[in-house]
């Protein structure tokens, strides 16, 4: 027999055994076990002999022979236990406090996971480029009467100049604004012509931005002149598969301009958390022909990126390079300097030259406004279980006297709220998952609720904090309490408590009142800033690109329109009115005072064009074909001719100078509001110019627009064949210049909604408080002869005091908020009474609603039962 | 008697422990079943019927001496009870019974 003196049971398998089997079992059976394992080491290996024992302790963990765990209760468990069941308990019982404190939490809660998940969409913008930390964009700082002016846009040949020049700059990238073109770019093959936005690029842009390319290589995707890089969407919509896309060629078009171009690459469509939006770049070469000699150093046609060497101080870069245009091109205003790329989303505001925040505001505004929210519903716990803590009292003093000691009443009831608030975020998680689809649409965002561990454990933190804080009052409160008085019935309150019940309501209810005034003054301005009359006709106006075969003769397609029945008029202009497109300082007039510059609003248009829009001619006449050269006439409106110091009446049959030639004014055009309301009237020049006119318009007879509609659509595919009708109307593009104003409206909407709700809970906690506080009081009052009535006024009269005080602080900061927010209009409502008069009443009406129904029910109560329980 | 039976397995088990005498303990039966019948039992199935068939008063059991064996460790015997014994008696019979009456094998042409 081989020795197996030194071979024994794994020593693991014999720890848990003796860990877990009974006792007096463990004897023979670890005897036998070793008995078999030698048994087994004997006739086979060491290791199936351990496999063995292993096998066998496992299978002995059956309930038979493992011990007992009840005998072995640690008294934390016991605890532990009890707690949640005392926590059940007390949650059946008092089920309407139950309910409020969890509806309390829950929105609480609900609010803060939608905040934090839009400022961490936020704080992600642009960040997932992989050279993200060395990526910087490149901006201007033009010097303009003494003051700097922050632009992005800069030369097309600055960045070959970078790279080549500075030494820290590794890759520099030029491109275009994808917005520059709007809807005048399309690609095309022989089947299908598709609008797309598109823009030119340096050839290293994919290999200094991280946009995944599907197909293709991205060092040299773009190197080849006639090449097409496009998204999987724009493939799939040329060729039902991405894979079949490359190698083909397509035919881009963008005003008169067109090019036959290869596709060399497919990337995957932009992510949701990216800034930048393409559907298909073209080799920025191809712009530089297009812009011919406008490449220059006094050109701002094109947007520079650029990395850096590691480790580059930026500060010192920056410095260096200031002057770096003013060295190339003399007389140059621009300085130079660069900023980390991803900060362009939430850091782009700049004045004077100086950072002065951008969007990060508002991402520190609504972390702020979380955090608030959170407080107030803790604090409003808070306030509801110290004001139902005497139910509890006996139960505390019952506790103490078998001897709980303090720290183990402060655990039960830190057990208990932390519980509550996990029921909380589930409630929450709930709810944000049937609000999230909506809150998508007011953020515009994508947000998705997903659970990663660090969200997870974000929200996990969040809940046990909110736990933890609203638990710890009443925690310690309740704790504090002298057993033998508790159960003698002594109790008194502390008078501050009180004082901070009421402070909170007063505050909650003054925020509520803000909520409602803005809401209203929000509402009743955009509903203002849509209806009011701008001074020109925006309804029944369609506004389409000029394309195809209107490009070649636009005399021809306006002819053949007009002639279209339903159709009032129509036109062509590079402006589309309810934008700002581009402005011209090249106006020159008699008695012009050279230091002073002035913008005049750029409107290259056509014959009908001020008829189709419904702009009113003060004097003079508009543009017509009964003239044959308008080449030299302009007309300006109101605000540009007071603007030169002339009137109305003699400006008509002046020469003056645009751009140096010599032009002579026809009419002047009533005043009217270019853009949104926002912005004060600013002088407009028209000038008749046929030669860039990427807009159409079309006015059509009221009554029948959908006839005429129709009968457009096909006068469309007859004349253009291959391109598709696509047009806006105008009051549609005018609205959606409120985006931002109906977003503020929505949100105020619901912020209002929770700011009542939470301080109805607030009030809600005070009125239990104060009725439990003064049961015996009302008891008394009750068996002397006071009604119901008189019962019901003697409470509701504190309350009123503090809602009314309430109104009387919100009242003033909502107006003063509100007379803010409208002077960034230049065409508001007034403020009227009435506005703040329903803030007011209806703030005292959903305060008296909560407290009735609490009051009614205190009211109502047998003053016997109120007086025996002593 | 309220019930004269038992399942394969305790029937196996308490047999053993009839076959082994003074000898049986948990890891000779699950050995001699091995050896007898060819046939992998575990120690522990082994052993939570043992207990049952204790439970059952069917087998009684004692711890034995010292050992030197296995660290010293006792075993414990099982010993069956006369109740235990007349049980696999009863079962035998009954058996025999049902065989009686089991037809003798036919091969059938259909």
């Amino acid at each position: 027999m081989k020795d197996f003196q030194n071979i024994n049971p794994p020593r693991l398998a014999v720890w848990i055994l003796r860990k877990l089997l009974r006792n007096d079992l463990l004897e023979e059976v670890e005897g036998d076990l070793e008995e078999k394992f030698f048994s087994v080491l004997s006739k086979s290996n060491k290791r199936k002999a351990k496999l063995n024992y292993w096998k066998q302790v496992l299978l002995y963990m059956r309930p038979f022979a493992i011990k007992k765990t009840k005998s072995n209760y640690s008294k934390y468990s016991i605890m532990f236990i009890y707690t949640i069941k005392l926590a059940f308990r007390n949650f059946l019982k008092h089920k309407s406090s139950f309910l409020i404190n969890l509806g309390g939490l829950s929105t609480g809660l609900a609010c803060v996971i939608m905040i934090y998940l839009w400022v961490n969409d936020e704080l992600q913008m642009d960040k997932f480029h992989k050279l993200d930390k060395q990526l910087h964009q490149v901006l201007l700082n033009h010097e303009e009467s003494g003051k700097l002016n922050t632009q992005p846009s800069t030369q097309g040949i600055l960045a070959d100049a970078l790279e080549s020049e500075v030494p820290e700059v590794l890759m520099a990238v030029e491109d275009t604004d994808p917005t520059w073109f709007g809807d005048n770019f399309s690609l095309e093959n022989d089947k299908k012509n598709i609008k797309a936005i598109g823009k030119f690029s340096g050839d290293q842009y994919f290999e200094m931005f991280s946009f995944e390319l599907l197909h293709g290589d991205a060092s040299i995707v773009l190197d080849d002149k006639k090449s097409v890089v496009i998204s999987e969407s724009l493939a799939r919509k040329f060729y039902q598969n991405p894979e079949y896309a490359i190698g083909e060629t397509l035919t881009w078009n963008l005003l008169q301009f067109n090019d036959k171009v290869k596709v060399t690459g497919v990337f995957k469509d932009l992510p949701n958390n990216s800034s930048e939006s393409f559907d298909f770049i073209i080799p920025f070469q191809n712009f530089k022909d297009l812009v011919g000699d406008g490449m220059n150093w006094g050109n701002y046609n094109a947007m520079t990126y650029a990395t850096l060497r590691e480790g580059t101080d930026l500060a010192s870069l920056n410095e260096r390079l200031g002057p770096f245009v003013k060295k190339k091109a003399e007389g140059s205003n621009v300085n130079v300097f660069m900023r980390p790329y991803s900060d362009q989303h939430l850091y782009n505001k700049y004045e004077n030259g100086k950072l002065v925040g951008g969007r990060i505001f508002y991402v520190r505004l609504f972390s702020l406004i979380a955090l608030f929210i959170l407080g107030i519903a803790c604090i409003n716990f808070m306030n509801l279980s110290t004001a139902k803590a005497s139910r509890r009292l006996k139960e505390v003093g019952v506790k103490k006297a078998i001897g709980a000691d303090r720290k183990l009443l402060i655990f039960q009831y830190l057990g208990e709220s932390i519980m509550l608030s996990l029921i909380a975020l589930v409630v929450a998680l709930l709810i944000v998952i049937l609000l999230l689809p909506q809150f998508n649409v007011i953020t515009g965002k994508y947000l998705t609720l997903s659970f990663d561990p660090i969200a997870l454990l974000i929200m996990f933190g969040i809940t046990l904090i909110t736990g933890l804080l609203s638990g710890s009052y009443p925690a310690l409160y309740l704790s504090s309490f002298q057993p033998t008085e508790i159960l003698r019935g002594k109790l008194q309150s502390k008078f501050g408590e009180l004082w901070i019940r009421r402070g909170l309501v007063v505050f909650q209810f003054s925020l509520s009142v803000i909520l409602i005034v803005s809401v209203l003054v929000v509402h009743r301005q955009i509903e203002f800033a849509q209806t009011t009359p701008l001074g020109y006709e925006r309804d029944n106006v369609i506004l389409f690109p000029k394309e195809g075969k209107a490009n070649d003769n636009l005399d021809l397609m306006l002819s053949e329109l007009r002639n279209i029945p339903g159709v009032a008029y129509a036109s062509a202009s590079n402006h589309k009115v309810v934008q700002k497109s581009g402005f011209t300082t090249g106006v020159e007039w008699e008695g012009k005072n050279p230091e002073v510059e002035t913008r005049f609003e750029n409107v290259a248009s056509y014959y009908d064009f001020i008829e189709a829009m419904g702009f009113e001619i003060v004097n003079g006449r508009s543009f017509s074909r009964e003239f044959n050269n308008e080449g030299n006439s302009v007309l300006f409106n109101e605000t540009a001719i007071a603007e030169m110091g002339f009137t109305n009446e003699n400006a008509v049959g002046r020469t003056i100078k645009v751009w140096g030639n010599d032009v002579t004014i026809i009419g002047v055009v009533k005043d009217f509001q270019m853009q949104s309301v926002h912005d004060k009237v600013s002088p407009v020049l028209f000038r008749f110019d046929p030669t860039f006119l990427p807009n159409m318009v079309v006015k059509m007879q009221e009554g029948q627009e959908k006839e005429t509609l129709a009968r457009l659509n096909k006068f469309y595919e007859d004349f253009n064949p291959g391109y598709a009708f696509q047009f806006e109307f105008m009051d549609v593009e005018y609205q959606s210049l409120y985006q931002a104003e109906e977003k503020v409206a929505y949100l105020s909407k619901y912020f209002a909604i929770l700011a009542i709700l939470i301080s109805c809970l607030g009030l809600f906690g005070l009125t239990s408080f104060t009725a439990e506080r003064r049961s015996k009081e009302i008891g008394i009052r009750k068996i002397l002869g006071s009604g119901n009535w008189r019962i019901l006024v003697l409470l509701s009269t504190d309350f009123t005091k503090m809602v009314v005080s309430a109104i009387v602080i919100g009242l003033p900061i909502s107006y003063f908020l509100v007379r803010q927010w409208l002077d960034e209009f230049a065409l508001r409502i007034e403020l009227q009474f009435w506005f703040f008069a329903v803030a007011g009443i209806a703030a005292l009406a959903i305060a008296w609603l909560t407290v009735g129904i609490q009051t009614v029910k205190v009211s109502k109560i047998n003053p016997v039962d109120q007086l025996r329980n002593e | 008697m309220e019930k004269n039976y038992l399942g394969e397995f305790e029937e196996l088990v308490l047999t053993m422990v009839g076959i082994l005498g003074e000898e049986a303990y948990g890891n000779a039966i699950v050995q001699e079943i091995e050896t007898k019948l060819n046939r992998k039992v575990n120690l522990s199935a082994v052993h939570v019927t043992l207990y049952r068939l204790e439970d059952k008063n069917l087998v009684n059991s004692s711890m034995g001496g010292a050992t030197t064996t296995r660290g010293g460790r006792r075993k414990r015997y099982f010993k069956i009870t006369n109740t235990g014994l007349s049980l696999l008696h009863d079962m035998q019979e009954q058996r025999t019974e049902l065989w009686k009456l089991l037809p003798t094998l036919k091969f059938s042409t259909i």
